[in-house]
């Protein structure tokens, strides 16, 4: 094949998408966890063909149940060409070399960067309800997300306390990130990103504690194993500090993924408000 | 001799309890230890209140470090000490003959697959019979009697086969932030561990110091080979089971809390031994203090380093310790030659 051929080859399935664009993608293949969930909140009952395999765990994504309608696949290029998509949704740093093979044979491929604040989780939700030709659904579903955000704020204190997040491994999450979002809507003072700490971190027990947050958040995945990493979130010193409060766990499954999910964290964080 | 042996105790013992309140006072952040010992102890006193966040910095974090680093250090040179002298034997310690990777790969079974913290104690339980296994085994492999190379080489095995077990171990585990303390356990660390920590630790090494503290005749007169001490009345196979035994108990103890952590028990020992001429029972008590004021030593070195590095505490020991023991080998090819 001379490469003349294979321009024209490349042309005609270039052409051929385009065409499918202009019809609405009809088998749409997701291959990152956080694009499923936004295929599965926006698309039309048809209009999946496959999502990645980690969208029907119930630890880790908010769309389980809806998901396991669908079938799974692991992002291996092989797969995905025997489902004949019209659309592949990635994320931006999700197997880049595969999406950079799926482009190469012409495939339409549209990665949607990591999302780090409310405008990020509007702009991915916009931006995939128009590649599936739905916008109407996506308006309604940043509308009802605002919604339950406005109405969070009304339950906000006036001064805001200090919490963290703590992880296993002593992880927490400073400033853009979406937990620090999700604290600051709930009405919690990110001690984290006050220290300066930026995206996510260790952080050591000593100035945790200086920090002086009022209550510990973690967010566990893999609950019910075993490690010292884990271990460490039972440290006597925690408890003690936030005059014996526990650690308050919020599902990951809020906050993996930018997406209106997170209105779910910032109720949860908003029960443990001092009263 | 009598008044240079007192001070060499006075002034190790004067060295720990100083290394012991130098660690109060070292961690990420500059805290006032006198205001927050006063607090600390106010609020013991008082029947309410709310602690300080500095009394709590004080004796949650930095007190069960200091502890664990005394105890656990002092463990590691006694064991040294009383294995070189049952062992008759230069290069036994519990790092070189298997026992503390044994340890750290009971503690590993327990911790990761369901047992460690349901029941707080099964996690030195795993350290103990794990530390008693791989010693025995050593013991059999190597047979009585042995060589320094046959005895160095079947530690080499056991030693292998546990940190590979210990590392398949780790990667099946279902916890997913497992395999990363493949080197905690390797290296050894002291850092993040609470008091409750401290008190799993406790009661088996106390119980083996206990133990051990007796045998110090006993390998007095081993010095002078197995027949002898025999005729002088020394019951040498009840000897061994007692000193496999309370190691097992004090070295299982601490590797279950700390991971194994390198090369205390061979070198402190060994640059004690000439101080007290060559007598095993005289050098029991220098060596656990010895231990401790290294392992303290190094556990500041450690903080020392730029807060968030997070330098194992073994891996300090072991730049020291491994230099030492090529030495060691260097010393001994030139006087077999």
């Amino acid at each position: 094949m001379n490469s003349a051929q294979r321009l024209l080859i490349l042309l005609l399935c270039w052409l051929l998408s385009v065409a499918a664009v202009a019809a609405a993608p009809q088998r749409v293949v997701s291959i990152n966890l956080c694009t499923d969930q936004l295929l599965l909140m926006l698309a039309g009952p048809d209009q999946i063909s496959s999502i990645s395999h980690l969208a029907i765990e119930p630890e880790s994504s908010f769309m389980a149940e809806q998901a396991s309608r669908y079938p799974v696949n692991h992002s291996k290029a092989e797969e995905l060409l025997a489902l004949k998509p019209d659309l592949i949704v990635a994320g931006q740093y999700s197997a880049s070399r595969m999406v950079r093979l799926m482009k190469e044979l012409g495939y339409r491929v549209e990665t949607f960067p990591i999302v780090n604040d409310l405008e990020g989780i509007r702009a991915a939700i916009s931006r995939m309800a128009a590649l599936l030709g739905k916008p109407k659904r996506g308006k309604q579903l940043i509308a009802q997300m605002q919604q339950r955000l406005a109405a969070a704020r009304l339950n906000r204190p006036k001064v805001k306390p200090g919490a963290a997040i703590y992880q296993p491994n002593g992880y927490t999450s400073g400033s853009n990130t979406l937990q620090d979002v999700a604290l600051t809507l709930a009405g919690w003072k990110n001690v984290a990103a006050t220290m300066g700490i930026d995206g996510y971190s260790t952080i050591d027990l000593e100035s945790l504690l200086l920090a002086r947050p009022q209550q510990l958040f973690s967010s566990a995945y893999a609950p019910g194993t075993q490690s010292r990493a884990q271990q460490q979130l039972n440290h006597p010193a925690l408890k003690r500090s936030t005059q014996g409060r526990e650690i308050v766990n919020i599902d990951y499954r809020y906050w993996i993924c930018g997406g209106p999910m997170i209105t779910e964290a910032v109720d949860q964080l908003q029960k443990s408000l001092p009263r | 001799m009598q008044e240079n042996e007192k001070l060499l105790i006075l002034s190790l013992g004067a060295a720990v309890i100083f290394l012991f309140f130098v660690s109060l006072f070292i961690g990420s952040n500059p805290v006032p230890v006198f205001q927050a010992a006063r607090e600390a102890f106010s609020l013991s006193l008082s029947a309410d209140g709310k602690p300080s966040i500095i009394a709590i910095i004080l004796t949650e974090i930095r007190l069960p470090r200091a502890l664990i680093g005394a105890f656990a250090g002092a463990t590691l040179g006694l064991c040294g000490a009383v294995m070189q002298g049952l062992l008759r034997n230069p290069l036994a310690s519990p790092g070189l003959i298997g026992s503390s990777s044994g340890a750290a790969l009971g503690a590993v079974i327990l911790l990761y697959f369901g047992l460690g913290y349901d029941h707080i104690y099964a996690l030195p339980l795993g350290g103990i019979l794990g530390a008693l296994g791989a010693t025995v085994v050593v013991y059999f492999l190597a047979g009585r009697g042995a060589g320094t190379l046959t005895l160095i080489l079947a530690g080499v095995a056991i030693n292998s086969l546990s940190l590979a077990l210990i590392s398949l171990l780790l990667n099946l585990a279902p916890s997913p932030f497992a395999v990363k303390e493949i080197v905690l356990w390797m290296m050894g660390s002291i850092a993040n561990r609470s008091m409750n920590d401290f008190l799993i630790m406790l009661p088996g090494v106390l119980v083996g110091w206990i133990i051990l503290a007796g045998t110090g005749r006993a390998l007095d007169a081993l010095t002078l080979g197995e027949e002898t001490a025999h005729t002088m009345g020394i019951d040498l196979v009840r000897l061994r089971w007692r000193i496999f035994l309370a190691v097992a108990l004090a070295l299982g103890s601490v590797v279950s809390i700390t991971g194994s952590i390198g090369f205390i028990g061979l070198v402190v020992p060994h640059l004690l031994r000439p101080l007290v001429g060559y007598q095993p029972r005289k050098l029991l008590l220098l060596s656990a203090l010895g231990g401790a004021a290294l392992l303290l030593t190094a556990d500041i070195c450690v903080r020392l380093f730029p807060a968030g590095s997070d330098i194992k505490v073994g891996v300090l020991t072991s730049l020291v310790g491994a230099p030492f023991f090529l030495y060691l080998i260097i010393k001994g090819r030139k006087y077999e030659s």
